[in-house]
């Protein structure tokens, strides 16, 4: 039985300008203590997902129209608001992108810290300093007693981060979403962050999922990773499989547009053209069809589902031997993956049709 | 290093004390505010020490002056029992102007802290229930908005009757509802921030998250707005008298009434209406100017 089990998520954020279609359908299970890696470049529904699970999508707008979330044996779509609010810190917590807006700036670190501790537990005002001392020092912040009594403001974005996950971590949960927690910090002190980060859930046994657009940050410190483009999930994968054979043109493209040190001399970044789709709109065919080198006729009218690479294998959908999946009809092969472009003889993407390239509005090569 | 002592060099950051005291400084720097809390001072201090201050007592009728032709009557010039002179019936209008401190002061102040306290709870359900019921009390503060402050202040003096206390209800009334849409506007942008969210993913109460997080956040304007208020309250009140809404007890020294007790007599006793008008003035552009200075000095956008 997952801890986490994400089963069909449909959200919709009903706006003035029309429906934004961010999640599509998304499942996906999550063992206890295990780490899991979401990918996807921005908008693809990567934090929509996690707000979701939280139950913190922005009201009245953000909706959860479909599917269902069950943690730890409860639906959470079920939940009563008081239950989420009991429920958050204490079983699940989350860090956000941006230190430097999360923290309360009238606020002492002291008195965030302490508030946190006691809407779960009762104890005193000491005890529960003592307690944010101990976290603080923990996650490595020097002079804790001192700078407990600090505001947001006097401290680096670096610190800041890491205040932020002692308190998302404060009560031992067992599940912590991380949203892309390094993004906002500089390169040096990002890695600081992400081995803070592993070592404490590793620690505690906390199961992870660690949002990200980079590549290289989930490759170190996850197990698994599900690739995400327009609110679906286009690949999934225990994470050495997928960096060694991606199967969804998105994830080669991926692969391809970030630079690599091992890299042959002369190889070339091959950046993914065109933007992602407009989600105004009720996705047809699969979505990565206009930017896609490898399309098929058939990618323009049926998305594909998320199926097992190996056809005929039985799915496992957490740990280590989960099946390699992808949700496409025309997967690279390896040697198209490390070139990172169709080899095939004669092989042209195929054009769109033409109601689908009127509505689309855009010129496909 | 010669002796092999290390010397550790503590270089202090330039202290910051936080919010308010970065504010407390910029708003020192400040030449208006510092001028505005001169006039705020000169007019609290009258206020309060109207006693010592005043050489007669406000209510009590004086004898005119010597020289003047018998059977003649008020007002008479200043002279120097009488720094500002007498009004028609003999009254000092010294000790009157420095009494009349203490009304504009109570009025004024009373006004706008009833008026915020309306107003802040309003604009605070509003901001924090949402739907229906900010639409219901938003369309009130829209309406109350759209007629001209003194127009409802007029209104509700009339449909109170005459007196202190009314006047206080009054203006507060005209003011509460700009309050009301600052603090929900405050709230309803807060509501979104980053470090709402990040308290509530780690479970803080709704109410705590509202009286500690939202609220002290949403203050500033509200100060402000306070600070500008009490400029426009004392206006206010001395308007409402000037119609003859003032206090129903002619002894009853406020400025507002002094004025307009003296129009008919602009010409031959001018200085019954450049005193009180004086106070007026300098107690309305304290106010504002010390509002513009916190504005400026609370606004980190404002940072120099």
């Amino acid at each position: 039985m997952a801890l986490l089990s994400v089963d069909g998520l449909v959200v919709r954020f009903r706006t003035h300008e029309g429906t934004i279609h961010a999640v599509n359908g998304v499942s996906f299970d999550l063992d206890e203590g295990e780490t899991l890696g979401i990918v996807g470049e921005s908008g693809c529904g990567k934090s929509v997902t996690s707000l979701a699970i939280m139950r913190l999508l922005p009201k009245p707008a953000g909706r959860i129209e479909g599917g269902s979330v069950r943690f730890d044996g409860q639906d959470l779509l079920a939940c009563s608001e008081a239950e989420m609010r009991e429920m958050r810190g204490r079983d699940m917590a989350m860090i956000f992108q941006d230190p430097m807006t999360s923290l309360n700036p009238v606020l002492t670190i002291e008195e965030q810290m302490v508030e946190t501790i006691q809407a779960h537990r009762k104890v005193g005002n000491e005890e529960a300093r003592a307690r944010a001392i101990e976290l603080l020092t923990i996650v490595g912040i020097p002079e804790p007693e001192n700078r407990l009594r600090a505001f947001p403001h006097q401290f680096s974005g670096g610190m800041r981060q890491r205040v932020m996950i002692a308190m998302a971590l404060a009560l031992a949960p067992k599940l912590l979403i991380a949203d892309e927690p390094t993004t906002a910090l500089d390169v040096t002190i990002q890695a600081q962050v992400l081995e803070l980060l592993q070592r404490l859930t590793t620690e505690t046994g906390t199961a992870a999922i660690l949002i990200t657009h980079d590549l290289g940050v989930v490759a170190g410190m996850t197990q698994r990773i599900n690739v995400m483009y327009a609110g679906y999930i286009v690949e999934a994968a225990p994470t050495a499989e997928l960096f060694a054979k991606p199967s969804h043109p998105y994830t080669v493209g991926l692969l391809h547009s970030i630079p690599r040190l091992d890299a042959v001399q002369g190889e070339e970044l091959i950046p993914i053209e065109g933007a992602p789709p407009d989600q105004r709109r009720a996705p047809v065919g699969c979505p990565f069809a206009p930017r896609c080198a490898w399309r098929l006729p058939d990618c323009w009218t049926t998305n594909p589902p998320l199926v097992p690479v190996r056809a005929a294998e039985a799915v496992v959908t957490t740990g280590p031997g989960a099946t390699h999946r992808v949700a496409c009809h025309n997967s690279p092969t390896p040697g198209e993956a490390a070139a990172g472009r169709p080899l095939r003889e004669g092989f042209v993407a195929a054009p769109p049709p033409s109601a689908v390239a009127d509505e689309l509005a855009v010129v496909v090569p | 290093m010669a002796s092999g002592t290390v010397a550790v060099v503590r270089v202090a950051p330039r202290a910051s004390r936080g919010l308010w005291g970065d504010a407390w400084r910029r708003l020192l720097r400040n030449r208006p505010a510092l001028l505005g809390f001169v006039f705020i001072g000169v007019f609290v201090g009258t206020a309060v020490f109207a006693p010592l201050l005043a050489p007669h007592d406000p209510g009590a009728l004086y004898p005119p002056p010597p020289d003047a032709s018998s059977g003649a009557t008020g007002p008479y010039p200043p002279r120097p029992e009488h720094l500002m002179g007498q009004d028609l019936q003999g009254r000092d209008e010294f000790t009157r102007v420095v009494y009349g401190a203490r009304i504009s002061l109570l009025v004024g102040l009373g006004s706008v802290i009833f008026g915020v306290i309306i107003g802040g709870f309003v604009g605070a359900i509003a901001g924090a229930a949402g739907g229906r019921a900010d639409n219901v009390l938003m369309r009130v503060v829209d309406v109350l908005l759209a007629i001209p402050g003194i127009l409802l202040a007029i209104g509700i003096v009339a449909w109170l009757d005459r007196g202190l206390p009314q006047i206080t209800i009054a203006v507060a009334v005209t003011n509460a509802p700009i309050f009301a849409r600052l603090l929900r506007g405050g709230l309803l942008a807060i509501r979104e921030s980053d470090y709402v969210l990040a308290a509530r993913s780690v479970g803080v109460p709704t109410r705590r998250l509202l009286l500690r997080h939202m609220l002290p956040n949403s203050l500033t304007p509200i100060i402000v707005a306070a600070t500008l208020a009490l400029a426009t309250a004392i206006i206010d009140v001395a308007g409402l008298g000037f119609l003859g809404l003032g206090p129903p007890d002619p002894r009853t020294p406020e400025w507002g009434t002094m004025l307009t007790d003296s129009t008919k007599f602009l010409r031959a006793a001018p200085y019954l209406i450049f005193f009180p008008g004086l106070a007026i003035v300098i107690s309305a552009v304290g106010f504002n100017l010390l509002g513009d200075g916190l504005r400026e000095s609370l606004d980190p956008r404002l940072k120099k």
